[in-house]
Order: C-alpha cells, then structure tokens, then sequence
C-alpha cells in the first residue's frame, strides 16, 4: 500500500461532490472531482491515468454513470467502482454480470458508510494486489481465525473474498457481508432488519426490499458455480437462514 | 333479462313487425270477400228481376211453367246462377239445373269449366293449410262465433218451394236466405227470391240461388299468395336480422369484451381498446375508446413516472443534507462546519422550491379552472416584471422591454405573470455576467407573442425537446447547476399555464448566441 491512493469521485450535483470528496479527502485519499461522465472520461484518458477507485452516480447529464463504468471496465476489470444512485430502478444493472460495479449505495446515503466502503474495497484490492504469493497458502495458523468455512463455501474476512469449491466468487462488499452474516451461524434465521444492520452499519435508510435483490444476486452468483446451490434459504414471513451443515450439506468437488 | 333487451332480439322484433304489415292484409281480406259477396248478391237479384219482368208479361197463367222454362232455358249458359220459378203456391215451376241441355249446374258446386281437372284446389295445397292454421287459431281467439246456417240441401228434390225468403217474395217483398254448401267447404250458398206479378197480382217468385264458392275461391288464392308473401318477408327478416346481428351486436360486443379486460383485478389498467378499420359508427366508437385508453395510458404512466421523478428529484437534495449534515457534526474547524451547514440550509431551501413545483405542477389544471380570470393588460404586467426583475438582479443581468404595442389576454395575473417570471428566471439563470435579457411583446393576428431571448449558451439540438419536460435540467459548465436553484420545474409550469389559457410555448436557438422563448397567448 504505496503512497496515496486517488479516489475519483462523479456526480453532477456539486454539494454531494463537495461533502464526498470532503469526506474521503479527511482519510487520507486524493480525491479528484469531475461534474460528469465525459469529464471523468476525459480526465482519466489524459496523462494522469485511472485512479485507484471510483464512486460514480449513474443519472448524470452527458456521458451517464453507466456508460462510464461501461468504458471503464473494458480497460480495466479490477478497478473498485461504488454507485451511489438515486434511481432504484438501475440497481439490478448496474451490479449484473453486466456492469459488474463492485458496490453501490443508495442515495439519500450516509457519507460515513460510503467512506467505509471505499476503505473496505480499497483494503481488498490492496490484499490482491500485495498478496498474490500466499494467496494459495493452504491457512497457515494465523489466518485460521480470518477465514469462515462453510463446506465448500471459504469467507476471506480480510480479504473480503468469498470462493466456493476453490472457485473464486465476485461478490460486492454488501453481498459478502450479508453471506459472512448468514454463514456465520448456520440455520440461524436473520430477518431483513438484522441483514440491513450487518451490511449497511452506518445506513438505516436502505429499504428492507434491497435486502432481497442482494439475496437474489448472491444466490444467481452462486447458481452460476454451482446448478444445485441451496444453501441459502427463504425463510417466508421471517427472512433468509444458511442452511445448517447436518445436511448432507456440501456433495463436494 | 338480456334476451329482451339485447340488440339483436330487438331487432328482430322490428323485422318481424316488419312481417306482420302483411298479415294485416289478410284481415283486410275479409272485408274484401263481404264487398264481394254483396255485389254477388246484388246480381242475382237483378237476374231475378228481370226474369221477373219477363214472366210478368206472359199473359196466360196455363203456361206458366212452360214459359218459365222457355225463359230459363233461353237465359241458359249465360248465367251463372240456378234459377227456379215458383208459382203463388210455391209450386216449382221451372228449375235451371233440371233442365237437360246444357247440364246442370247445382247451386252448391262450382261450375266445374272454372277449374281444370287435376288442379288441385287452392285450398288443399299444403301451403295454405299451414297458413289456414294460423289464420284459424287466431280466428279461433279473437273472432266472434258465426250462427249456424242451414243446410242448403234444404230445398233438394222438393217439388214445393216454401222457404222463408219464398214466403217474402210471395208475400210481396224481397227475401234472401244463406245457407251452408253441401260440400262441406267453407263456401255458403245465396238464396234471393223476387215476386213476379200479373195483372197486379203476385204470380209467383223467381229464385235465384249461387255459391259463393268461385269468390272464396278467389279469396283463397289472394290468401295464399299473401301467405306467401309473409313467408318470404320472415325469411327476409331472419337474414336481416342476422346480418344486423353480425354487422352491430357482434362488434358491440367485441368492445365489451375489450372493455371488461382493460382492467385486471387490480384495476390496474393491462391493455387498451383495439380499434377497428370499419368505416361506420361502431368503427368510430372502436376508435373513440382506443383512444381514450391510449390517453389514459399515458396520463397514468405520467402520473407515476411523476410520482418516480419527484423521490428521484428529492433524494439529490436529501443525500446533499445528509451527508453535509454528518460532516458538519464530525468537523472541528468551526469555518468547514459553517460551510456543510450552508450546503444544508441551501439544499432544504431546494427542497422547499421543489415540493412547492411540485404542488404547483400536480394542481395547475385544477387550478386554473378553478381561478377568477381576468382581463390582464400584458404591456402594463411585463413593465412591472422587467422592472422587479432588474432591481432582483442588482444589475449582474439587464433586462430590456420592447415593443409598444398594447395587448390583453384573458386569464388569473398571477398565473400569467408566472410564466413571464419562470421565463425570466430560466433566461437569469443562462446569462451570463452583464448579459441582456430582451422581453419583446408584438401582437400577431389575435394572438399576443411575448418573446423573451437571452444571451446564454442556447439550447443543444438534442435537449430541443426536452427542454419543457419536467425535472429536465441542462446546465453546461461548472457555473450554475440545479444546487443553485433551479428545480426544472418551472419552464414546464409555465408551459402548463399557456396551455391550460390555450397558448403555447416554443423554444428556439437565437441568431448570434443564446437562447429564444416565446409564448402565444389568445388575445381577448
């Protein structure tokens, strides 16, 4: 984690910009401001290059936040792109297979969490890229504790990184946090209140509807791996419950 | 009950009305074979007469039967009617249908020359029985009883003639007697005895008798052909109806169908009426409720596009708040916190102008109906705008008035000075430092034109149409932006209000830079 990190942050409404890049300025990260996509486009094609993370709003005027992330993603795939948006409706996009943002934040968001975000996804991509020689390492003692397995399920804690079978699954940092939640007491249910609370800490303003398209994502990732995923369960009336391992639980490689 | 108040029932029952015209004929019939039957009667007693008259002037009494016979015999063949002569006994003297040559013609039976042999008589062809039995039945409900007649074998072979008509010519006067054919048809047969005198005295009565048989022959046929005529008029009617039903109920009833499934059970609307390519007024009902539903759709889909775009609209402003609001709370330097509570005091002031656009642009329809109109000098009103706005501007924009022309329109002046005031707050907002804002008003046909162009960058090509959109907000550059005040409201209020008083807004490019408005309003 060489030198400081440049967020660039995209919104066309100068308060929110202002706050935000106030807010990421304060831990520490270079922050640079851009009103729209083109701008942005502009900026990173220019001699000064990607930055290291982008917190990008979709509804802008010109060049919107996803063509942007559209364009940016066919440079670079690792790239950590947060949206924050005020339009629901573009939710299921923007965090497809399609688009493949990282995050996204619902506005009215809370700038803390957003800061939160940026650290935990900043954090990951520092693990990746410092770490790609032990990334194989088979647990060694002091990571025991940072990983949660789960039959074919391994929660990276640090990393933030979730595998199934050894496979790598691209999850969101809400995604992650919302299966560390559910993994990490088995047949345990947790209502929709209590997934909001794991992965918003700070953002009691997410509707507990989003809560079921997270789900609804997380299981279509899963299901791409694995035809026969179910081990995350509805349970109606209440909420969501990993299913507990008694079961004849993972059938393996 | 549908089956009587459905369309087509209904029509059928007027064809069918249609039908019965005909069947009144019938009756009318009736009143045709008693005419008929008079003018029958009337004959024979002429034929009496005269036999009468001829057999008075034979002087002797001896031969009177002969000379009855004489007479009756040289009458032969020219009448259709039995005569019979009887004398002041009532003794028969001389009978037609005695008489040799030519043979006889009895009183009950046609003369059989009328008809051609094997021709079945109008009366038993199927056809007309069918008809007969209608008639009948209803003869039987509404008809009163017809007296029995007598027989008309009454008189047969008898040599002594003394029936009550006999009795009347003998005693002077005119008798008639109807009595029933023997054939057992429907036919009757006429008696008529006249007196013939002699030297003063009655000598006796000449009687003439005649089936009515050829007339109800006659009737049958004008029965049977009317008959026919009803018959085809119902086959006539069934295919009108039919064609009715398939031209009018069915399409009827393609649009009710339609109709109940617009709606699902959630009374939200699914789908819309389909229309039609046929040129009649069911066609134009089709194309009426079409649309009307295509309208409904859209007003619905404007309603909740709205509905979507106004919590859109609200969520910039808020997350502006919010995160302005934890940054003041978490900063220690006491200028950086008065600067987020700046960004929150002036994003609750947007708020405020958005929600009050909001409200304004929900109800202006309503409201406009609902507002005393006026007479509004528009001259006199832009002088006073223009004016207000220079001082609000503190000389950053200038704004200019020209035109002399005076015009009135019809219409609330706060209303109408809303539009001029969002225009001139659009065209601020555009221009630049210095700029000049240029408010024309011309009058044009019977149409006032108030112009309003600025020296902005203009409107690009793409955003032409978007421009009176709602919440639809271009602001190139880093300058101004929608955090400054602008809400993207009021260029659609104001062309709302034009509108609702039947004007209407334009934008346009300006020649040399900026943007151009005008807004035509019906003069009074």
């Amino acid at each position: 984690m060489e030198g400081v990190r440049t967020i660039a942050v995209v919104d066309d409404e100068p308060h929110i910009r202002e706050t935000v890049a106030f807010a990421l300025r304060r831990e520490g990260y270079a922050v640079d401001e851009h009103p729209d996509g083109l701008a942005a486009w502009n900026a990173f094609s220019s001699t000064k290059g990607l930055p290291d993370l982008v917190v990008l709003d979709i509804l802008m005027p010109g060049m919107d936040g996803l063509e942007l992330c559209r364009r940016l993603r066919a440079l670079s795939q690792a790239l950590p792109i947060v949206f924050v948006t005020s339009k629901d409706e573009e939710l299921d996009r923007v965090l497809g297979l399609e688009l493949g943002a990282d995050d996204y934040l619902c506005k009215p968001f809370s700038v803390r969490e957003l800061v939160a975000r940026v650290r935990v996804l900043l954090r990951r991509l520092a693990l990746l890229e410092s770490a790609p020689a032990r990334a194989e390492g088979d647990g060694s003692d002091e990571d025991e504790e940072k990983v949660l397995r789960r039959g074919a399920l391994v929660l990276d804690l640090q990393r933030y990184s979730a595998q199934w079978n050894g496979a790598p699954v691209p999850l969101t940092v809400t995604e992650f946090l919302l299966l560390k939640a559910l993994a990490g007491h088995p047949g345990h249910v947790k209502t929709r209140r209590q997934l909001m609370e794991e992965g918003y800490a700070e953002d009691a303003y997410v509707s507990e509807r989003t809560i079921d398209s997270h789900i609804k994502r997380l299981r279509r990732k899963f299901l791409d791996l694995n035809p026969g995923f179910d081990a995350i369960q509805t349970v109606h009336g209440l909420g969501y419950r990993y299913r507990e391992a008694s079961d004849k639980d993972d059938e393996g490689a | 009950m549908r089956i009587f108040t459905g369309i087509r029932p209904r029509l059928l029952a007027f064809n069918l009305l249609l039908v019965f015209l005909p069947l009144f004929g019938f009756l009318y019939l009736d009143v045709m074979e008693h005419r008929l039957l008079r003018a029958q009667e009337r004959s024979m007693v002429q034929q009496a007469r005269l036999l009468a008259a001829a057999l008075s002037t034979v002087p002797s009494t001896e031969a009177d039967a002969d000379d009855a016979a004489r007479l009756i015999a040289s009458l032969q063949g020219r009448l259709d009617a039995r005569l019979r002569v009887v004398d002041s006994q009532g003794n028969l003297l001389a009978d037609s249908s005695r008489m040799a040559s030519p043979p006889a013609t009895p009183d009950d039976t046609p003369a059989s020359d009328e008809y051609s042999p094997g021709r079945k008589p109008t009366r038993e062809k199927l056809l007309y029985r069918v008809g007969a039995w209608f008639y009948r039945l209803y003869a039987r409900m509404f008809e009163p009883p017809t007296p029995a007649f007598e027989s008309a074998e009454f008189y047969g072979a008898a040599r002594r003639l003394d029936g009550p008509e006999i009795q009347a010519a003998l005693d002077g006067k005119y008798g008639s007697a109807t009595r029933v054919s023997a054939s057992g048809q429907r036919s009757v047969t006429l008696y008529s005895a006249v007196p013939f005198r002699r030297d003063g005295e009655i000598a006796g009565a000449v009687l003439v008798s005649q089936s009515t048989f050829r007339i109800l022959q006659d009737i049958y046929a004008e029965r049977l052909g009317l008959f026919k005529v009803v018959l085809l008029s119902i086959a006539v009617a069934a295919l009108l109806s039919f064609v009715v039903a398939a031209t009018i109920a069915r399409p009827l009833r393609r649009l009710r169908d339609e109709a109940k499934a617009i709606l699902d059970h959630r009374g939200r609307l699914t789908g819309g009426f389909q229309g039609s390519r046929r040129a009649d007024q069911i066609g134009d009902l089709a194309r009426a409720l079409q649309e009307l539903t295509r309208r409904l759709e859209g007003r619905i889909r404007t309603l909740e596009s709205f509905a979507a775009d106004v919590s859109h609209e609200l969520r910039n402003p808020l997350t502006s708040i919010r995160t302005a609001a934890e940054m003041a709370a978490e900063v220690d330097d006491p200028a950086e916190r008065r600067r987020f509570r700046d960004i929150v005091q002036r994003d609750i002031a947007r708020v405020e102008r958005l929600l009050a656009g909001v409200r304004d642009i929900a109800s202006i329809d309503a409201r406009l109906d609902q507002e005393a109109k006026e007479n509004v000098p528009l001259d006199r009103l832009l002088a006073e705008i223009v004016d207000s706005f220079n001082v609000r501007e503190h000389g950053r924009v200038r704004f200019r008035l020209e035109g002399r022309v005076t015009a009135t329109v019809r219409g609330a002046t706060d209303r109408v000075s809303q539009i001029v005031e969002n225009l001139l707050d659009n065209a601020a907002g555009f221009s630049p430092d210095g700029g000049e804002v240029v408010v024309r008003l011309e009058r044009l046909d019977s149409t006032a034109v108030i112009r309003v162009a600025d020296r902005g960058p203009g409107i690009p090509a793409q955003h032409m149409e978007r421009v009176f959109e709602r919440f639809f907000t271009y602001r190139p550059g880093e300058g101004a932006s929608s955090a400054d005040g602008h809400s993207g409201l009021g260029l659609s209020i104001a062309a709302a209000i034009a509108e609702g008083y039947g004007g209407r807004i334009t934008a346009a490019n300006r020649e040399g830079g900026g943007a151009v408005f005008e807004v035509r309003l019906p003069e009074i």
